[in-house]
């Protein structure tokens, strides 16, 4: 791996972010951010689309100085009466922790009737995987989830961060954010390659929940090679392991093959589980090894910077990503064209079906006017 | 007159800032100078003896329960017009006290008119230079120098040293050493010594006397119970050499091992 200790400042996702994304993901009714009112704002508020109760216990400069621990115990019962949640998560913010607040006590004196899982994070970590992994902690301790899956977790962490550290965000001092190339003419060159009768892969790499749109990609070149009579030429692989990941994690792929099944597109290779992003890099160059090497183009949705180019080096390659400061790591690959679904996120909370992608709704209308 | 001292005490914890603080702020006061103490300990013990014993709310106290403070809510008027401010601070091991001095002290620049009319300002800090809020008074311009507070013992020395490398960091000057004694062998000698190796000069030697210890324990400064006393007379030199003091130096501490040969 490249381990490089280059300081990185661009803003990345923060691992209070990602602490509360794995408490969506463990099924918490409720989250308490544990901190300023507006910290983590956007996210909690994206968090709430999707289903579950984002609250802080708002500490303000008086807090800061005396510390929030009757802020804590109240919040706990506020919501407990508010929301009789199942489970509930708190995770801590920069303010918090940097005074040294304590979220053991005040749970233990709220003394609720409910599993509670305390994440003490903030958000100078150089991995933003950091908040994740504590969250993953405190819900073994808590009992939520067993040793095995804790370690599957943890594994597939340490690769994400590899992944990062690799070809994403955090491979370059600076990233600038691009939005990729433009969509229309890449849909032109995949009606003109379909056309030619070449031979293309669609990869579905995407992490979580953001798979409801990265999935679209899959549809719609699907649809178009459909359209123009060359269907066969187009195998599918998809990170849509159902029996993988946290519970919400494997609801989100049956949901998405469910979808696929409906709209008759035949996954020929599933390459893993949901949350298995960074690791499928591995399977899907051993297919196209074995399998597809000799195909012309590959369409790679999600997290495209995860596989390997040993066997890619052929293709011509698209790839999608809700990234855009992916841009010009994907170029630097050999990636000819990349797009960018941007707002990809807010879109994929609180769904249960397959959304519809800018390059996907592209495609489709590009292909009526070649026919 | 209308002179403009801001000054700064430091020293290790315990080594009687806020009495020696006090003292002097009372001395000026005598002298007829405009004073204002404003005391950063959360035990709020700078101006109790300014008080008669009696403890004023602290700034932070206010702001904890929401109060829109005003000046006469928390500048009171001790001995002889004295003014009195209070920081107050956290409970111990929670919350976070350096944070609480940069409040309070952005709290205290809004809301004091009196600020700008006093000839001396005395920051009565807690302890050591320890993090960035500690320095605040400091940092928001309300200090202009800082005089370090020892005796010759090795620890308070040790802090002393540390100290004057923290000013230095923070770019302000230090205007002298003041040694309070614990009646330690050959301590004027020794403190004399640091105070010119690091540059700068001895300014007072407070004897340990008993007299101090009973004032305080009777809620007032020694020049208000015991004007006549040794003590007070030490005191009443210090201030008038504070007032009077024009240069001051950026001190180089020093290293570790000259500092304990010189306690030797």
């Amino acid at each position: 791996m490249d381990n490089k200790n280059i300081s990185i400042i661009h803003p990345r996702p923060s691992s209070i972010v990602a602490a509360l994304y794995t408490l969506r993901d463990l099924n918490v009714d409720v989250a308490i951010l544990h901190g300023p009112p507006g910290c983590s704002f956007k996210h909690a508020r994206l968090l709430e689309e999707d289903g579950i109760h984002v609250v802080t216990t708002a500490l303000d400069e008086s807090g800061f100085v005396f510390g929030g621990h009757d802020a804590l115990v109240n919040i706990l019962h506020k919501v407990n009466d508010m929301f009789h949640p199942k489970l509930i998560g708190v995770v801590g913010t920069c303010a918090s922790m940097i005074i040294g607040e304590e979220m053991r006590e005040p749970v233990m004196e709220a003394n609720l009737d409910v599993p509670v899982i305390e994440v003490e994070v903030h958000a100078g970590y150089r991995n933003n995987t950091k908040g994740v992994l504590f969250a993953l902690e405190s819900a073994l301790d808590a009992g939520i989830i067993d040793r095995e899956e804790f370690s599957r977790q943890q594994h597939l962490l340490e690769e994400a961060t590899n992944v990062e550290l690799r070809h994403g965000a955090a491979s370059k001092e600076y990233l600038a954010p691009s939005r990729g190339d433009v969509k229309y003419k890449v849909a032109q060159r995949i009606i003109e390659l379909l056309k030619e009768g070449k031979r293309g892969i669609t990869i579905m790499n995407a992490k979580k929940e953001t798979g409801y749109m990265f999935a679209d990609i899959t549809l719609a070149v699907n649809e178009v090679a459909e359209k123009l009579g060359k269907a066969d030429n187009i195998i599918n692989m998809s990170n849509t392991d159902v029996g993988l990941g946290l519970p919400r994690v494997r609801h989100h792929a049956e949901c998405i093959m469910k979808d696929f099944e409906e709209k008759g597109l035949n996954v020929h290779e599933i390459i893993g589980g949901l949350d298995e992003y960074p690791v499928a890099g591995a399977t899907i160059d051993k297919l196209i090894e074995e399998k597809y090497s000799d195909y012309d183009f590959a369409v790679i949705s999600g997290v495209p910077h995860a596989i390997p180019m040993d066997h890619l080096a052929g293709m011509e390659i698209i790839s999608v990503t809700n990234g855009p400061r992916q841009v010009l790591p994907l170029k630097e690959l050999g990636h000819e064209h990349v797009l960018v679904e941007i707002d990809l996120h807010p879109k994929t909370l609180g769904v249960n079906h397959i959304v519809e992608s800018e390059f996907g709704a592209t495609l489709r209308e590009v292909a009526k006017e070649s026919l | 007159m209308n002179v403009h001292k801001r000054i700064a005490i430091y020293g290790k914890g315990g080594i009687g800032k806020s009495s020696t603080a006090s003292n002097v702020a009372a001395a000026c006061a005598d002298e007829g100078y405009k004073v204002m103490i404003i005391g950063c300990d959360p035990k709020s013990d700078s101006s109790i003896t300014l008080l008669g014993g009696k403890r004023i709310p602290t700034i932070l106290d206010l702001l904890r329960d929401g109060v829109d403070v005003k000046e006469e809510d928390v500048v009171f008027k001790g001995y002889k017009g004295v003014q009195c401010v209070e920081v107050g601070g956290p409970e111990p091991g929670i919350g976070c006290a350096g944070r609480g001095i940069i409040v309070a002290i952005q709290t205290l620049k809004k809301i004091s008119r009196s600020l700008n009319e006093m000839d001396l300002i005395i920051y009565d800090v807690p302890g050591d230079i320890v993090c960035g809020g500690f320095v605040a008074p400091i940092r928001k311009g309300l200090v202009k120098e800082a005089y370090v507070l020892t005796s010759g013992e090795y620890m308070p020395l040790y802090a002393a040293n540390n100290i004057c490398r923290g000013l230095a960091k923070i770019n302000t000057p230090l205007s002298g050493i003041i040694c309070n004694s614990r009646s330690v062998s050959r301590e004027e000698e020794i403190v004399t010594k640091f105070a010119a190796e690091i540059g700068s000069e001895l300014m007072a030697f407070i004897p340990k006397e008993q007299i101090v210890q009973d004032c305080e324990r009777d809620g007032f400064s020694v020049m208000e119970k015991a004007p006549d006393s040794n003590v007070a007379q030490v005191y009443r030199k210090l201030a008038r050499t504070i007032m009077e003091r024009d240069s001051s130096v950026m001190p180089e501490a020093l290293d570790d091992d000259r500092l304990r040969e010189l306690t030797k």
